[in-house]
């Protein structure tokens, strides 16, 4: 057989897999055995141990945001949309996809080089030996956490985000701290919030579904484990990416936003 | 009985083993020997079905366990006691959990029972001192016998399947393994180590095969081994009377 038919047939057989891997990683879920004490062990890893590289970048995005959008508005006199814009973008767009990022970069290598180590150490043989199946014990905790812990880490940094609009606001643009509030009371509208709000489930399910995916695909000692590892935070960038845009477009449709 | 009938498998374009056919009875002393590469621990993963050949027939116990899906082969499992190179014992877990995990698994021991079933285990080779360090704190030799006890903690196994189970230890570390080894046999319990030490090969084992390039290029026992004019063997033999270097 030529060698490019079997690089095409690898490839369809690993995309295969790994929507198999996305599906019975979901289905545990709902089937036994279920795996409760790994699947805190999880959400400590990927929620508790992210919170606060979350909230320092959140702080940030926000505020920089805020004195971006101070510097613009007020040469046009528009600086009372300040917290309405905030609002809308940290919400709706930033707040969800940065914090999936962030999540990605941190959770998901980890994830892809700890199932990685254990697939070169044979200990995901070893599981195999002893009757449990490696998606219920190893993918759906960490699908789990991620899609608890995520949605979870995204409100969190939301806040933070717009509280350092805020700041900035209020102490650097000297805008009046109750406009601004005003302004994003009026953008936590159920269009916006539930469109803040759906994403980083989809998110948190694509991480933990490609990391996983990378981990347990791992091949070829140490090289092996630094190219899964980094296509796991590759992957996972480029994949939240285009769910973020596909995402927007339909919940811009369901929503009957107008372009 | 292990039956291997024209088994051929392949990691994507290369090719490990090639049309190999054998039969191992559960109570036979089996080294499988070769180079790094070479397909030995392919092999082993074949027999308990971790690896499904690309064609070709595994028969294990009378059982064709070829397209066996996962569930189905949890049986066939649980006939063996297999322990992989460096032992895999869970980095997540201290010496405990490593050998209370199949007991978990597949018993419904309570936690009492299951504590003085590891400490029994543990007991019998001498690292009762051991249970909570976790598996970066010990050394080569106490992660293949914490191994070997997982291995046998939950199941009655009828043969011991060993990955290159003494390699990468010193000496002493290497013969307390050996004896561990015979020791598991005593019941009439055979097992089949793949290593590439001969010298421990020769001191477990009553039948061996070379495996070269994906075939078995000998199956004899220990004179025929010791006679071949193999010269791939020979070059492994003489791991036995390594020349001297030459004094400068």
């Amino acid at each position: 057989m030529k060698k490019e038919t079997i690089h095409i047939k690898e490839w369809i057989s690993d995309l295969q897999d790994f929507y198999f891997l996305s599906f019975q990683g979901l289905l545990g879920l709902v089937k036994r055995p279920f795996y409760s004490k790994d699947v805190i062990e999880q959400m400590d890893y990927s929620g508790a141990g992210s919170f606060f590289i979350i909230l320092l970048i959140s702080l940030f995005i926000g505020m920089a945001l805020s004195l971006q959008l101070s510097a613009e508005l007020s040469a046009m006199g528009f600086k009372m949309y300040i917290g309405k814009i905030v609002g809308v973008s940290i919400i709706r767009e930033i707040g969800p996809v940065m914090t999936a990022l962030v999540y990605a970069g941190r959770v998901g290598s980890g994830v892809a080089s700890e199932l990685g180590s254990m697939v070169l150490g044979h200990q995901v043989d070893t599981l195999r030996v002893f009757g449990v199946d490696p998606l219920r014990k190893l993918v759906t905790p960490r699908i789990i956490g991620s899609l608890i812990m995520l949605p979870a880490l995204t409100i969190i940094g939301d806040t933070v985000s717009i509280l350092g609009g805020y700041y900035i606001a209020v102490f650097v643009s000297h805008q009046s701290g109750s406009v601004y509030w005003t302004s994003i009371r009026g953008v936590l509208n159920f269009e916006n919030v539930v469109s803040g709000s759906i994403k980083p489930f989809i998110f948190g399910y694509l991480t933990a579904c490609i990391s996983c995916y990378m981990g347990l695909s791992t091949k070829g000692g140490a090289i092996g484990l630094r190219r899964s590892t980094t296509r796991a935070v590759v992957a996972s960038f480029v994949m939240i990416i285009v769910a973020d845009f596909i995402l927007t477009r339909v919940l811009f449709y369901i929503f009957g936003f107008s372009l | 009985m292990i039956v291997f009938d024209r088994v051929s498998f392949s990691y994507g374009i290369q090719q490990v083993l090639k049309g190999v056919s054998f039969s191992i009875p559960f109570n036979e002393r089996v080294a499988i020997l070769g180079g790094s590469g070479d397909g030995k621990t392919t092999l082993l993963k074949l027999i308990v079905g971790l690896l499904k050949p690309d064609s070709g027939r595994i028969v294990v116990d009378g059982e064709d366990i070829t397209d066996k899906n996962e569930d189905e082969l949890r049986e066939v499992r649980t006939k063996f006691s297999i322990v992989f190179q460096e032992g895999a014992l869970f980095d997540s877990l201290n010496v405990k959990e490593n050998i209370a995990f199949g007991l978990r698994e597949y018993s419904k021991m309570t936690e009492e029972e299951i504590d003085k079933k590891v400490r029994g285990l543990l007991g019998e080779v001498g690292l009762e001192h051991a249970i909570e360090l976790m598996p970066e704190e010990l050394s080569g030799g106490m992660l293949r016998r914490v191994a070997i006890m997982r291995s046998l903690a939950a199941f009655d196994p009828k043969m011991f399947l060993y990955d290159e189970a003494t390699t990468g230890l010193d000496p002493v570390n290497a013969d307390i393994i050996c004896k561990l080894i015979v020791d598991l046999t005593q019941g009439g319990k055979g097992f089949i180590i793949v290593t590439h030490k001969v010298f421990d090969a020769l001191r477990l084992a009553e039948r061996f095969m070379f495996l070269k390039n994906g075939s078995i290029l000998f199956d004899g026992n220990r004179d025929q081994l010791m006679q071949s004019s193999i010269p791939e063997i020979r070059v492994f033999l003489t791991e036995l009377n390594p020349p001297l270097p030459a004094s400068s």
